[in-house]
């Protein structure tokens, strides 16, 4: 069946035997949970790069997401079985310091990722930054509309840094548009249900409602689901790039999806850590260039990420 | 029955009306100060809107709701709901039928419940480590058969549980209804619910007047994982949508809107009807704070507040009733 994919433990072990092959090191990978499909692509990503410089996998997720014990004691016993270098997405940029410093000085080199560690050694970072994807998807959705009407933004969890430059884009984007009205700015905390239910509660005060500016995709496919409730229209923004984004983009419900590429992200972080474990040059920080998917330029999303081959590093960095 | 078990109940139901009162007024004293505050708030549209959002949270903690006046905890409520909203999802999207999808939801859901039931009795668990280990049991099948898959857009026989309606009201509020009434019924006017109350009071007094503890703790754990599995069929309808966190965020509320609707965690004391003027009126916080445009960064503090108001109005409205 299509959904029963096999997890991704079983995906490093194959790995593992086939690069026993070749004289390949051990890279290890840390993700922050199994739940989100982002996350999924960004190890589908190391697994790709991995295959093609011959190297072994291990991946190393919390089942509890995002928790920071659970990744601090699996730091520890990745030390024990000493892998060559660390692929390292820390699930708090600050709480996980400690961690990285337990890298240092078991002299294990650790490439940074996605989330910017606030300390502690590291070859090098690779990410997309999300005020940047979050001002260009605003600016994107603001010129469909003309640069007139009403918007409301739906932002994610109160506090979490991604939300904090999400919502600080999208707000820097209104101010290039005088003549949009921002209604209000409410809290869908990056769920489904509470962002639906955000958006019914806001249609209530609202009689229009021209543009919705939500801070991840999931509470964007919430707010599809009030509007069609309610047999209206909004011209909608989320951010991530999901599967389930360019489908609804493709059907024409929804305008656009900032590109987070978490494949892209996990091809360039394992290809930076084995290019330093090989003793070739490599950049101190890699940061990719916003992406919005919209209608015009879907149509690579839909191959299925298993499928898709990394990019070269010199593409990316020039 | 005996005069043991005969007091505290008697003493519980004479309780009940004043407590149902007391949490009826709690929520409509919420919907005043909205209504004065806000010209959104007191429309039919609105009212609707909030009686579909309750109607969600109520299915959820109804069950609960028998688990707690028996003193017991179901804290794999929200990882249930998950699962059970996973496999319908899979279920609906492979075969386009939206009853099969009905009878999987429901039933992973009553089997998790008969699962907790067991340890519980059977194996004599606490309930709060029993639900608790169910809970992890259940999220590491769930993150393992979806592996970050999303599965999304469902037949629209099958949307019309969350988003459809009949007579201009939504289908949610109707469910809402049925199982209030069902709910109520089973705990107030049958043998098998005054049971519930009484191992809930004292279960020492309920195994030495006769009563099958152990057969009616297993039911409720039953009763609580159908509704949750029921649920999670109202929530897939509703977002469309299934991924392996869906249910995660929903075991605290839950249990929150049986405690403010006046259950007692210690069991034997509370009734069917509170639990809804509790998902009531965490609803209505929501609700308000969207209407009024509070400052995100100030709604859990606001949240926090209005649920602790609202305990303490029930509990004075309780004693001036005594």
């Amino acid at each position: 069946m299509r959904y029963l994919t096999p997890s991704l433990s079983v995906l490093a072990i194959v790995g593992l035997a086939q690069g026993a092959l070749a004289d390949g090191e051990t890279i290890a990978v840390f993700t922050k949970n199994q739940t989100n499909p982002y996350f999924q692509n960004v190890r589908v990503g190391t697994e790709a790069a991995a295959k093609g410089l011959n190297v072994k996998v291990l991946q190393y997720i919390p089942t509890k997401p995002d928790s920071i014990p659970e990744q601090m004691s699996q730091v520890e016993d990745v030390i024990i079985k000493k892998p060559d270098a660390i692929v390292f997405v820390p699930v708090d940029y600050k709480a996980l310091v400690p961690g990285v410093e337990k890298f240092n000085a078991a002299k294990i080199p650790v490439v940074n990722f996605i989330d910017r560690i606030a300390g502690g050694e590291t070859v090098a970072f690779i990410g997309a930054d999300d005020y940047s994807i979050a001002i260009t998807s605003a600016r994107h959705l603001l010129k469909a509309m003309n640069g007139t009407g009403n918007v409301v933004i739906i932002e994610g969890v109160k506090g979490s840094l991604t939300n904090v430059d999400r919502v600080r884009g999208f707000n820097d984007a209104l101010k290039e548009f005088p003549n949009v009205k921002l209604l209000a700015s409410q809290p869908g905390n990056y769920q489904r249900l509470a962002a639906l239910q955000v958006m019914e509660n806001l249609m209530q005060s609202h009689p229009k409602i021209d543009g919705v500016l939500a801070a991840n995709d999931a509470m964007a496919t919430g707010v599809i689901e009030a509007l069609e409730g309610a047999n209206r229209k909004s011209l909608i923004i989320g951010i991530n790039g999901t599967k389930e984004a360019v489908d609804l983009i493709k059907a024409g419900k929804m305008l656009a999806s900032g590109d987070y590429n978490g494949f892209v992200q996990g091809c360039l972080a394992m290809t930076v850590a084995v290019r330093h474990l090989r003793k070739q040059p490599v950049p101190k920080e890699v940061l990719l260039k916003p992406v919005v998917v919209d209608k015009t330029n879907y149509q690579p999303y839909e191959t299925p990420v298993e499928q898709r081959t990394c990019p070269k590093l010199e593409e990316l960095t020039n | 029955m005996t005069a043991t078990d005969a007091g505290p109940l008697r003493r519980g139901l004479s309780g009940e009306a004043t407590q149902f009162a007391a949490r009826i007024a709690a929520a409509l004293a919420v919907c005043i100060v909205l209504s004065l505050l806000s010209d959104a708030f007191l429309t039919t549209s609105n009212l609707l809107n909030v009686l579909r959002q309750t109607a969600l949270l109520f299915l959820m903690a109804s069950g609960l709701t028998l688990v707690i006046l028996t003193a017991g905890l179901d804290l794999s409520v929200g990882a249930n709901i998950g699962l059970s909203a996973c496999l319908a999802a899979v279920a609906i999207k492979s075969t386009g039928s939206p009853w099969l999808g009905v009878a999987v939801g429901v039933g992973c859901g009553s089997l998790i419940g008969l699962l907790n039931g067991l340890l519980v009795t059977a194996l004599r668990v606490p309930a709060f480590i029993a639900t608790y280990g169910m809970m992890w049991l259940i999220l590491g099948a769930t993150y393992s058969y979806m592996g970050g898959e999303t599965v999304h857009g469902f037949p629209p026989a099958f949307r019309q549980f969350g988003s459809g309606y009949f007579l201009g009201i939504p289908i949610p509020i109707y469910m809402m209804i049925l199982f209030l009434l069902l709910g109520t019924l089973f705990a107030q006017r049958t043998v098998w619910g005054q049971q519930i109350y009484a191992i809930g009071a004292n279960p020492v007094a309920a195994r030495l007047s006769g009563i099958p503890v152990q057969r009616r703790l297993v039911l409720v754990y039953v009763v609580s994982g159908a509704m949750a599995g029921l649920a999670s069929l109202i929530l897939l309808a509703r977002v469309n949508s299934a991924e392996a966190d869906i249910g995660e965020h929903f075991t605290l509320p839950a249990i929150a809107a049986v405690v403010i609707g006046g259950t007692s965690l210690f069991g034997g004391s509370g009734t069917i009807v509170g639990t809804l003027a509790g998902a009531l009126i965490l609803t209505l916080v929501v609700n308000g704070m969207n209407l009024l445009q509070i400052k995100a960064s100030w709604q859990p503090l606001v949240t926090g507040v209005i649920i602790l108001l609202a305990v303490w109005f029930d509990i004075r409205a309780r004693r001036s009733g005594e």
